[in-house]
């Protein structure tokens, strides 16, 4: 989390509007999702994976293996889709258990491929906007978008919050292992456990404070704060509508016409 | 009379606080005044109470017994009354991570000003002039959990520097800062003198007190043991001994020069190291 973090502020797209990244993604992920097919996933994935690595500046080998994080769970999901247990053999291939069989059939070996590629089309949606939009500009988006005051109040809260959390537990541990509390399993167990509640009663404390700083500069109960949005640019929105446009026409043209 | 009573900007009348109800009293019967457009340096140990007045001040703690007053009328804790005082008096508070709650700096800086409702155009507008002069554009556009803390204590200070109060509370602004942003904070806090700004800073640096204040003010188990010029404080060496301070190295050399008989004791006491040593360059 925290290096996708920096990725998405040393990212070239940054200062790109972050409702058309938002729009782009969104959009694409839905058409990639409905469309189940490989061909419009796999257009997706390159298309995605071209605008994170050529136009946003992530290493080619790091986006690559961000993509293999989502990809371990999808292949042991789709074993299950893939594999059968039945009494007669499918087509692909059977391993005989007894009297049953271990089992698995085209369709299903086709679908199960359709499902990872698809799965990792739409990760590589969201991985685009993670990798080229800070936090708090998708909080503004959000903010357009009517989202709940409180939900984005808390949002912004958490998002500053996690990263002092963080370094606080990584401050409270390395004075920990500094004084050998780390030297074995026990010791390592309870020091994990004096880790969180050092952690819970400096997180109480930290609130405090925050809230005392807040109202010494008038906090009124709402968190009101300026952005600095980059006006959406014709050429961009108009790539995204054609581009969007394409991939809809194909894929219903993979849907019911092929 | 009434002259002097208009450049009252902050009184505090017998003030007692206890954050544990009546045991341990942080603040003990502390009375001072503060003159409008002072440099204000607030001394004394840790646990002295410094931390405690200033949150008084800004009516974040409501002493227990005792009274203050803002430009001559008493603090009242409706809240109404409590957000017109914040507005005139800030508080940059010791660690930054406790005052930046925006991952973005830009938004940081915009929260003070747009409570104080400020039209958004007024505050991009002030927002930007902030950024500005306080040399922030360099790490504008940085997450705030990517800043030094030098970057961190200047963006704290836009914080409260762009709500333009009337007295601006500096709760050591220099701890844990490298030599260069201390200068650079130091630099920020002339200018707001200069701008008018009545400027209350706790510091341990006796020779920037002595350098820089106009009046110091001696706290001692939550009372003020001593409020005088730099010069009269520095060489009270009773109170400096109670509130475990030193000298500043310049008076004290200064003294012993003159003790040898190489500078003259007739001369104007020198405010820093710069000053002494035109005076040793004269001299021969």
């Amino acid at each position: 989390m925290i290096a996708i973090d920096k990725l998405c502020y040393n990212s070239r797209l940054r200062y790109e509007n972050a409702g058309e990244k938002s729009a782009f993604a969104v959009i694409t992920l839905c058409i990639c999702v409905m469309s189940r097919s490989i061909a419009v996933a796999g257009v997706v994935l390159a298309v995605t994976g071209i605008l994170t690595v050529k136009k946003g500046g992530v290493p080619v080998f790091r986006y690559l293996k961000f993509l293999t994080i989502p990809l371990a769970f999808l292949l042991l999901s789709t074993l299950a889709i893939l594999f059968h247990i039945k009494r007669e053999p499918l087509d692909l291939f059977a391993i005989p258990l007894g009297g049953w069989y271990l089992t698995a059939g085209t369709d299903s070996f086709f679908y199960a491929v359709q499902l990872v590629f698809t799965a990792l089309a739409a990760v590589s949606c969201l991985y685009f906007l993670s990798f080229t939009t800070p936090m708090p500009d998708i909080l503004e988006v959000l903010k357009k978008l009517h989202c709940p005051a409180l939900l984005m109040e808390l949002m912004l809260l958490i998002y500053r919050f996690i990263f002092i959390l963080l370094d606080t537990a990584d401050a409270i541990s390395t004075s920990q292992s500094c004084r050998l509390g780390n030297r074995n399993y026990r010791t390592a167990l309870k020091s994990f456990g004096l880790l969180g509640s050092a952690l819970m009663i400096r997180a109480v404390q930290r609130s405090g404070r925050l809230y005392d700083a807040m109202e010494a500069r008038c906090y009124d109960g709402r968190i009101q704060v300026l952005s600095e949005s980059r006006p959406p640019r014709k050429k961009v929105i108009a790539w995204i509508i054609l581009f969007d446009g394409a991939l809809l026409i194909f894929a219903i043209w993979r849907r019911f016409f092929s | 009379m009434k002259h002097l009573k208009d450049e009252m900007i902050l009184k505090a009348e017998d003030l007692y606080f206890s954050y544990d109800d009546d045991h341990n009293h942080s603040l003990n019967g502390l009375s001072l005044e503060i003159k409008k457009g002072r440099k204000i340096a607030v001394m004394g140990a840790n646990g002295s109470g410094k931390s405690t007045f200033f949150l008084c001040c800004t009516g974040i703690l409501r002493p227990q017994k005792g009274r203050l007053y803002f430009q001559g009328e008493e603090y009242r804790y409706d809240k109404k009354s409590l957000l017109k005082l914040r507005s005139r008096v800030g508080i940059v508070f010791q660690d930054p991570d406790n005052q930046l709650f925006c991952a973005s700096v830009y938004q940081e800086i915009s929260f003070g000003i747009l409570n104080l409702g400020v039209s958004p155009e007024k505050a991009r507008e002030e927002v930007e002039r902030i950024i500005d002069v306080l040399e922030i554009t360099p790490f504008r556009h940085k997450p705030a959990h990517a800043l030094s803390g030098g970057q961190k204590k200047q963006v704290s200070i836009a914080d409260i520097l762009v709500m333009h109060p009337d007295i601006i509370i500096l709760d050591e602004p220099a701890a844990a800062l490298d030599p260069k942003h201390t200068r650079m904070v130091n630099h920020i806090v002339e200018q707001m003198t200069e701008a008018g700004i009545t400027v209350l800073m706790s510091t341990h640096d006796v020779n920037y007190a002595y350098e820089w204040a106009d009046e110091v003010i001696l706290f001692q188990e939550g009372r003020v043991l001593l409020q005088a010029s730099p010069m009269e404080v520095f060489s009270n060496e009773e109170a400096l001994k109670a509130t475990n301070l030193e000298a500043p190295a310049v008076l004290s050399l200064f003294e012993t020069l003159c003790r040898k008989g190489i500078l003259s004791p007739s001369l104007k006491t020198p405010r820093n190291l710069a000053a002494l040593e035109r005076y040793l360059e004269e001299t021969k």
